[in-house]
């Protein structure tokens, strides 16, 4: 099984119709015995991510959190940092597949399932930090409502609680509605299989999807009733995460901005990680022909769009310390923009605000590596937005004697570095055995699906 | 106990019953020895009722027709039963007590009367013992020097009797080489020395000890030299005591101790005097003098002036505070004598009076505007005032304070005398000058040299070392192995103070007893028992020594009684009025004469005592390497301070690495800004960079870096208390975090702001006018809305409703509540790097915060312990609920339920929650003193802990409880008798052991009590009160009593208006 250098997937879809092509285009790269060298690169790359990953989340059990860089009074640094960051990713993907289905957005069919997928993904990234944030990462069971001989029970008033039963509500939802939707896709791969073992897999997991009329029926209802499901945890996964903020009464923290405002960042943060992963996409996997410019052009919309909300948020956090009056509420906002950390909340500035205005020009837009750049820079600006709403906060609260600067060491880096690394080997492992598009609905929707005309 | 009797009982059940057994297998068989008649007559139901006598209950099968159920039953026990093999026990060997020791209740502390000597002073302590173990100091009422209060070395004086670096062998060091002895083998090497130096009538023989007031030790040590009449007894410390002592030779042609009424003195001026600090003389006992007439309540105030280099305690505490230089005090002083002098009636025997002097810095309009105040106040105060000068300050500066307040008519009435029993004829470096002669010209044979550590602690130019290790014999007796011990023939290991019998004396002269509280740990001996050794005592008992010095004890009664109270009733020294000689003109030279400022080459510096390690001899003591000091909050190290102009001017910034140049010797360290400082005055506090000091402070035979720069190489026979013609060079920030808990990193501009804008209502303060004109301005400090609340709070507090309330016009920043409360509650140590990442674990903490210009800046201070809040933030943001309010208002933490989220910090306004970042127990967790471990150091380690306060493991998050087991203790203790708590029965330990009573704790649902009273008070008021926390710690608002000719009239309207916003 060499590699080739060439890329199998350059070559046009086989087939004698658009259906038949769609199938080909999208199922070769499953059923390929080789993938293209850069898939292997990646994945490489990917697996040295993911070692860094579990060896830093390994030094820091073993030796308590002080290895990373928390301290007083920033006591959430790193870890919440960047569970916020991926919880915000994975908003993209229950968009693009929820709201976006229940409005008939019909372009979403090329891109929704890896953006479904990409949004598991990062709820698997974003799931591990708060188990493994807390002093005795062993304990993180306290916090479910479990029956126990040491009549414990959690405490609900906690948004940390609320969290919990938020987020995982959230990820069973959407494994839910991606496992669903691949479905039919399995079924293809069953009866396209042409080993004894791709049939068995295969055809477990298609759950013995015949097509008939029937199944499609139950399918379609489905569909829907989770889509609905799905559509407010939209809204509500990301406001109960700001919760953790909105509620304590930490200047910075303490505002009612917050849930409209991390619901935009989130959707804006992960339209710009499913940009940035289509990308590369389309281009190693020969996805030209279903993920268009015209899909890249529309995605850039949708993060411009959310970008003004996010920048119309950071302008009115600022008027409202101002208009509040108070003192601590004015002070955590100009020390935000010019005190020790002024640094990230420019940095996050630049990245969150500014750059994505080039996308006002077609040809930004239209120009698939500009997107991909431009969404990697929302990327950095997002991460941004949490370290500056968290950290800087933290680091100047009421009383000055308190103050701190919160400085990561290397293991914060290398467990931010290596999350990455966790999510990209999901990924890469998603684009080689999975339906990356979903072919059902692709075909659907596209012109071929319309033969006897609008109904 | 049990144990033992079990196993006994064992074997003789498995034992008898062989016996009838064997004797019953023939019908006929009768038994010689019978134990019944029916035995003897072997009837058939005895016979029957032996043979079952150890069977199982009588309805049950025997196991010989097993049913299936039965089988199970069987098996599943003996599978069970297998496994127990598995497990193995410990086997403890239990001696009990055969009667229980009177007044001992197994796991109940109790407390003995003791007494910790330092420079010749003993302060009374309580120790608490805890099944044999001392674990926690508090100060002795009873005591003049204490009046119930501690300082901080003293509440760690009881890590450092755990220390494992303490030395536990007697060790020789013959040819270089260590060898690890005993007792016995000195007593032996000791006798053949003694034989020689009898010959020579003690010749070649010195002794080389720590001040001592212990009247026990006197006496051996007159009869030591009785023995020896050619040996020679040389004193000496580093902590300066020579000023004093020669300033009243001057004055009075003789020594005297100079003793101050603070309580009575309407006008206090200090001259470079940290009048209220536990190391000046009485220092705790003039804190609650000085800070008793400071209440506003009252209706009258005290008004303090402070003439200082450095910010000290009482500049803290002062209305008006003027910076100079410690080298121009003189001139200072000469200055207000000459004003005073010429209006006041002085007497003609006192003297002409001083010229005014011809400096440069008295025509500058502050400082001369100042003076003229101050000789105003001190004029109009006659008999009500008192000036104090500083201990390392010249012979002539405490001359000129004796007369002038002998001028003012203080003597008597707030300015006492006594003798002085200890002062020596020269000064301590001089006799130590002395010493090295002799020891270089070979004229000693044998030192002995008692506690102390010269070799380190001695001015750099003497050489001590190099002399020391001419002596034939030389023999350091110490706690520790330290930098004199290395250069020594022998070392022997000395016993802590609580594992001693001894006595000592108070400033003034009271005599306390030293008992100990636990054996020697390490098999050491006392300076008392080394010295009766040497006096020919082979086999001497501290017990008897001390017993036989004070034969006014000879009865039971009345030894039990010293033993009890700690003190000796009229014991003190008698107040003399000695006659003031009339003192000539003083002489001022070029630098007492100079300008304010100064730059390289001009600057001078100043030798202080560490605050905290003394002159190094506490160096290894983690809580006080830890303890954040009072004014730079840096631990683990010592800095050279600035002031920020002297800074700007050199090029120097906020913690630069410097290099400090006196003469030829230089130092390299690091430098910090200290606002308030005096310009071209630098300062360095002595005992830091030991380099065989222990695991903690420095031990370079181990790789373990020295803690701080070592002074002591700077500072010479000349430049011995302050240095001039310094000079200071930056090399650019230091290659570390400075591991400093507030202010870590720059403030910058923006932060500067920011807490100048929101001091105010943080440290709320007012002038005494203010205050009487409008006892409520501390409420008008903040506007705020209704407080008002979404629902009935779930808690009624119809019991107790504990609170708090602090003083901050009486807190000095001395910290001892800091390391009282690391005492108590087992608060861990987390080292230097994780202080400077901002981990330290203090739960108590006293912020200090600078208010005006840098340069003339005044420091507030304010203990900030939990507030415990009834409205608690932490307590609604835990998800697992690990801090719970209980029904008496505490915010409880339940470390087994905590998981370490940290969001309880996060959302705490105060930042009083401290959390484990690692395990910072690890070496102890686990081990108790009755814990068998393979590491003695563990153990010993582990007896310092507080058994009534959980030890803390990793990943927990803890703060303070307002010491829940102390309210716990007296709680049981008076419900079991049925009565009710009194107010001020239950003392949380940072309470108990401050000096000036600043903080009061009691329950706020009792009108009557202490706490309830001062939290009506106008002014106190709740910290951030306005976030609706309802905290139950209340502050009371700083009032100070500026004279009214140093405020201009303008500002004083300024001030008033922003603060009444």
């Amino acid at each position: 099984m060499a590699i080739s250098d060439v890329n199998p997937f350059e070559a046009p879809p086989v087939g004698d119709n658009m259906f038949a092509r769609i199938t080909d285009n999208v199922s070769r790269i499953a059923e390929t015995a080789t993938p293209p060298r850069a898939w292997y690169i990646a994945f490489g790359v990917a697996q040295l991510l993911l070692l860094m990953f579990f060896g830093s989340l390994g030094y820091v059990i073993w030796n308590g959190i002080g290895a990373w860089g928390n301290m007083m009074p920033v006591a959430w640094g790193f870890p919440i940092v960047n569970f916020v960051f991926w919880i915000g990713i994975g908003h993209a993907g229950t968009l693009i597949s929820a709201v976006l289905f229940l409005f008939r957005q019909n372009w979403r069919t090329a891109i929704n399932r890896f953006a479904e997928a990409m949004t598991i993904f990062a709820v698997v990234c974003a799931g591990i930090f708060p188990g493994m944030h807390i002093g005795r990462p062993w304990l993180p069971y306290y916090m479910f409502p479990i029956p126990n001989q040491m009549n414990m029970w959690p405490q609900f008033r906690s948004p940390l609680e609320w969290d919990v039963f938020a987020v995982s509500t959230y990820a069973t939802v959407s494994i839910l509605f991606w496992y669903m939707g691949m479905i039919p896709d399995f079924a293809t791969f069953r009866d396209r299989a042409t080993t004894t073992v791709r049939r068995v897999a295969y055809g477990i997991v298609a759950m013995g999807w015949r097509g008939s009329s029937r199944q499609w029926h139950v399918y379609e209802r489905a569909y829907l009733i989770l889509a609905a499901l799905a559509t407010p945890l939209v809204l509500s996964v990301h406001s109960v995460v700001s919760f953790d903020f909105a509620t304590a009464q930490l200047p910075g923290w303490h505002t009612t901005i917050f849930p409209p405002y991390f619901v935009a960042g989130a959707i804006f943060g992960g339209f710009a990680m499913v940009v940035t992963l289509a990308v590369p996409a389309r281009q190693f996997f020969g996805l030209k022909r279903i993920i268009t410019i015209r899909h890249l052009e529309l995605m850039n919309k949708v993060i411009m769009a959310t970008g003004l909300i996010v920048g119309y948020a950071y302008g009115m956090e600022f008027f409202v310390a101002w208009y509040s009056g108070n003192k601590y509420e004015v002070f955590a906002f100009v020390n935000r923009a010019f005190g020790p950390y002024g640094w990230a909340y420019w940095t996050m500035i630049s990245c969150n605000v500014l750059f994505p205005q080039l996308h006002w020009f077609p040809k930004v837009r239209t120009n698939p590596w500009a997107t991909l750049a431009i969404g990697m820079i929302v990327n950095v600006g997002m991460w941004f937005e949490r370290f500056v709403i968290i950290c800087t906060s933290l680091s100047r609260d009421f009383l000055p004697s308190s103050w701190g600067y919160f400085v990561p060491t290397p293991v914060d880096l290398m467990t931010l570095g290596g999350s990455f690394g966790l999510f990209f080997t999901l990924f890469l492992l998603f684009c080689r055995y999975l339906p990356m598009v979903a072919m059902a609905e692709v075909k659907a929707f596209s012109p071929a699906g319309h033969a006897h005309g609008d109904h | 106990m049990s144990s033992i009797s079990d196993k006994k009982r064992l074997s003789v059940l498995s034992n008898s019953p062989s016996a009838p057994a064997s004797s019953g297998t023939g019908e006929a068989a009768r038994p010689t020895y019978w134990k019944s008649l029916a035995e003897l007559e072997q009837s058939p139901e005895f016979l029957e009722l032996a043979a079952r006598e150890f069977a199982a209950p009588l309805d049950q099968e025997p196991p010989n027709s097993p049913g299936r159920r039965r089988f199970m039953q069987v098996m599943g026990a003996s599978m069970s039963l297998a496994g127990l093999d598995a497990c193995r026990w410990r086997e403890d060997k239990i001696l009990p007590l055969s009667r229980r020791p009177e007044g001992t209740v197994p796991g109940s502390s109790r407390y003995f009367a003791t007494a910790m000597e330092l420079n010749g002073n003993a302060v009374g302590l309580y120790a608490s013992s805890y099944d044999g173990r001392p674990i926690k100091i508090e100060g002795n009422p009873a005591h003049p020097d204490s009046l119930g209060a501690a300082s901080a070395y003293h509440q760690a004086s009881v890590l450092g009797l755990y220390d494992p670096d303490r030395s536990d062998t007697v060790v020789t060091r013959a040819g270089g080489a260590r060898t690890a002895s005993s007792w016995a083998k000195f007593g032996k090497a000791l006798g053949e020395l003694s034989g020689s130096l009898r010959a020579s009538g003690g010749a070649g023989l010195r002794v080389l000890a720590e001040r001592s007031s212990s009247p026990a030790l006197a006496e051996q040590k007159r009869r030591l030299l009785a023995a020896f009449p050619q040996a020679k007894w040389v004193t000496f410390e580093p902590i300066s005591t020579d000023g004093p002592r020669a300033g009243s030779v001057l004055s009075f042609g003789k020594a005297y101790r100079t003793h101050y009424a603070l309580e009575a003195a309407q006008i206090i001026v200090t001259l470079d005097a940290d009048v209220v600090h536990p190391t000046f003389p009485s220092g705790m006992a003039n804190a609650r003098a000085l800070t008793k007439n400071r209440a506003a309540e009252a209706g009258e105030m005290s008004r303090i002036y402070a003439i200082e280099s450095s910010v000290s305690s009482t500049g803290g505490l002062s209305d008006h505070r003027l910076a100079v230089k410690s080298s121009l005090i003189k001139a200072v002083l000469a200055q207000l004598d000459a004003a005073i002098s010429a209006k006041a009636n002085a007497l003609p025997e006192l003297g002409a009076a001083q010229d005014k002097p011809a400096a440069e810095f008295l025509k500058e309009a502050k400082v001369a505007k100042f003076l003229d105040a101050v000789a105003a106040d001190l004029l109009a105060n006659v008999g009500k005032s008192v000036v104090v000068p500083g201990q390392h300050q010249p012979a002539e500066v405490h001359a000129l304070a004796h007369r002038l307040n002998a001028i003012l008519g203080n003597v008597g009435r707030t300015v006492f005398y006594t003798e002085d029993e200890l002062a020596e004829e020269q000064s301590d470096v001089l006799a130590l000058k002395a010493l090295t002669e002799e020891l270089g010209a070979g004229k000693v044979e044998t030192l002995l040299v008692i506690g102390g550590n010269p070799v380190f602690t001695a001015p750099s130019d003497l050489a001590f070392g190099d002399a020391l290790a001419k002596a034939k014999t030389s023999i350091h007796l110490s706690l520790y192995e330290d930098e004199t011990s290395l250069r020594s023939s022998w070392h022997l290991p000395a016993a802590h103070y609580l594992e001693s019998w001894g006595d000592g004396r108070a400033w003034n002269g009271t005599v306390s007893i030293v008992q100990p509280l636990i054996a020697p740990l390490h098999g050491g001996k006392t300076a008392l028992e080394l010295v009766a050794m040497f006096a020919g005592n082979a086999q001497p008992n501290g017990l008897e020594l001390v017993r036989a010095t004070h034969p006014e004890l000879g009865s039971e009664h009345a030894w039990r009684r010293a033993m009890a109270s700690g003190v000796l009733d009229g014991t003190a020294s008698a107040r003399v009025e000695p006659k003031l000689k009339p003192l000539g003109k003083v002489a001022l030279g070029e630098a007492e004469l100079g300008a304010l400022g100064g730059g390289n080459g001009k600057l001078e510096l100043v030798f202080a005592i560490d605050p905290k390690i003394i002159d190094g001899r506490f160096a290894n003591n983690a809580w006080l390497q830890e303890l954040p000091e009072s004014m730079t909050k840096l631990t683990w190290d010592n800095a050279v301070m600035i002031s920020p102009r002297t800074a700007k001017e050199l090029g120097i910034k906020d913690a630069d690495s410097v290099t400090v140049n006196v003469g030829n010797r230089q130092l390299t360290l690091l430098a910090l800004i200290a606002p308030g400082h005096a310009d071209g005055s630098l300062k360095i506090t002595l005992g830091h960079g030991r380099t065989a000091a222990g695991h903690v402070g420095g031990l370079v035979s181990e790789s373990v870096d020295p803690v701080g720069a070592n002074a002591y190489a700077l500072r010479s026979l000349e430049a011995y208390e302050l240095a001039t013609g310094v000079s200071v060079q930056s090399h650019g920030t230091v290659s570390y975090r400075v591991a400093s808990t507030q202010d870590i990193y720059t403030v910058g501009e923006i932060g500067q702001q920011g807490t100048q804008e929101r001091l105010p209502e943080l440290v709320r303060e007012g002038t005494f006018e203010e205050y009487k004109k409008n006892p409520k301005f501390v409420e008008e400090v903040v506007e705020h809305n209704p407080l008002l609340s979404l629902w009935v709070p779930p808690v009624s507090y119809d019991g107790h409703k504990w609170g708090m309330s602090i003083d901050l016009n009486k807190c000095t920043g001395c910290s001892a509540c800091v390391t009282a409360c690391q005492a108590e509650n087992n608060i861990p140590v987390v080292g230097k790097e994780n202080v400077a990442k901002g981990r330290e674990m203090l739960w108590l903490r006293v912020d200090r915060y600078y208010k005006g210009e840098p340069e003339d800046a005044e420091v507030a201070f304010q203990p900030i312990p939990c507030q415990q809040c009834e409205n608690a933030p932490c307590e609604q943001v835990c998800p697992v609920g690990a801090t719970m309010h209980s029904h008496e208002g505490l915010n409880d933490m339940v470390y087994n339920r905590c998981i370490g989220t940290r969001y309880c910090s996060n959302n705490c306004p105060y930042k009083v929650r401290r959390f484990n970042y690692f395990n910072y127990n690890i070496d102890t967790i686990g081990i108790t003193p009755y814990t068998p471990t393979d590491d003695p150091k563990a153990k010993v380690k582990a007896m310092v802990f507080n058994p009534e306060v959980t030890v803390r493991s990793r990943g927990v998050m803890e703060k303070c409880t307002f010491c829940v087991q102390r309210i716990q203790n007296v709680k049981i203790k008076a419900k079991n008798v049925k009565r009710p708590i009194e107010d001020g029965e239950i003392k949380t330990a940072c309470q108990q052991t401050c000096p000036t009573g600043a903080i009061v704790f009691g329950d706020l649902n009792d009108g009557k009590a202490q706490v309830a009273g001062l939290q009506r008070l106008p002014r106190s008021y709740a910290l951030l009160g306005e976030l609706n926390n309802k905290p139950r710690v209340q502050y009371l608002a700083r009032i100070k009593n500026p004279n009214p000719a140093l405020t201009p009239a303008e500002a004083n309207a300024e001030a008033s208006k922003t603060e009444h916003g």
